[in-house]
């Protein structure tokens, strides 16, 4: 926790914040980035979701009070960003998020930054019919191998709500897999 | 039909691929949307300061009026007894050049009647060693 305040203090401070930054950068790409891509789906929106994020989380930097873990405030900043960033595709194209999410799902197999076998796809076409907190949860869970108190964390849900919701998107995946 | 388990199969990944480098390249295109670091700009128009410059220019201004006033009246007139000292002592104008170039105006004004009492004259001759020639002239 000391070495957390002393980093936020270097991002604060006008003549460290840039220096700062980018180590904080290079250090929660790749995780920030699984977690956009868990939710949009593509790689393109990732890029343009994960780039706002990193903007939105300088901006803010200022404002985070340290009353959660660093990486739990940018986590949510950058699931925020990628929910909000379904909703709006599905406002533009007119259609609700649900069915966004399963045109990408259906073109997923001709995606080419998509090399998933048989079993992949069919996971992946399985949580896709989840609602969508579940399917984060499980995401989380499953892909990203979160701890069930840092999910609590992002996503402001009790430990035991989490351990339920896993286990029920676990019964419903198996089924349609089985079935399927 | 084999139920599917979770549990019994191996981890199953995502199937997301990433371009090559593209994490390598990725925070310098953040960075570049950065602004540059903090300097603090101090404005030369905060009030209380400004105040201080406009009087000291002021000030400035209103001492040089002088000065440049007599620059000027300077420039234009010369003073005429320093004129008739240069051309006396410094100058290589002779007295013949200066007769040449007087018009006949000039000459008129110049003609002073000039009392002069004998014996000041005798005092001057006197003095003057080239009495000869001034006899012969």
């Amino acid at each position: 926790m000391q070495e957390e305040q002393e980093f936020i203090q270097l991002l604060l401070d006008p003549k460290t914040k840039n220096h700062a930054f980018e180590s904080l950068i290079l250090q929660y790409q790749r995780p920030l980035y699984n977690q956009i891509r868990n939710i949009v789906l593509n790689h393109d929106d990732t890029d343009d979701v994960l780039q706002n994020t990193f903007i939105k989380i300088f901006q803010n930097l200022k404002n985070f009070k340290g009353d959660s873990k660093l990486f739990s405030w940018m986590y949510r900043i950058a699931t925020n960003e990628a929910l909000t960033f379904l909703k709006q595709k599905a406002r533009k194209s007119g259609i609700s998020s649900e069915v966004i999410q399963n045109k990408i799902i259906e073109n997923l197999e001709a995606d080419i930054y998509f090399d998933g076998n048989e079993i992949q796809l069919k996971l992946q076409k399985a949580i896709s019919q989840l609602p969508e907190k579940q399917q984060l949860i499980f995401k989380m869970k499953y892909f990203d191998e979160l701890k069930y108190e840092q999910i609590s964390e992002i996503l402001g849900t009790s430990v035991g709500g989490l351990k339920a919701s896993y286990h029920i998107a676990v019964k419903k995946i198996e089924a349609f897999v089985t079935a399927n | 039909m084999k139920t599917f388990k979770l549990d019994n199969e191996p981890k199953i990944e995502s199937g997301f691929k990433i371009p090559d480098h593209y994490f390598e390249n990725f925070s310098s295109k953040i960075m570049e949307q950065m602004p540059e670091d903090e300097i603090k700009v101090i404005s030369i128009f905060q009030k209380r300061n400004f105040l201080y410059y406009a009087a000291a220019v002021i000030l400035v201004i209103a001492l040089l009026i002088p000065a440049v006033n007599n620059w000027s009246t300077n420039s234009s007139e010369i003073d005429s007894v320093e004129l008739e000292n240069y051309i006396t002592y410094q100058s290589n104008v002779s007295q013949y050049d200066l007769i040449n170039n007087l018009e006949e105006e000039d000459i008129k004004n110049i003609k002073v009647k000039i009392a002069i009492e004998d014996k000041a004259i005798e005092d001057v001759l006197s003095l003057n060693s080239n009495l000869e020639n001034l006899i012969v002239e």
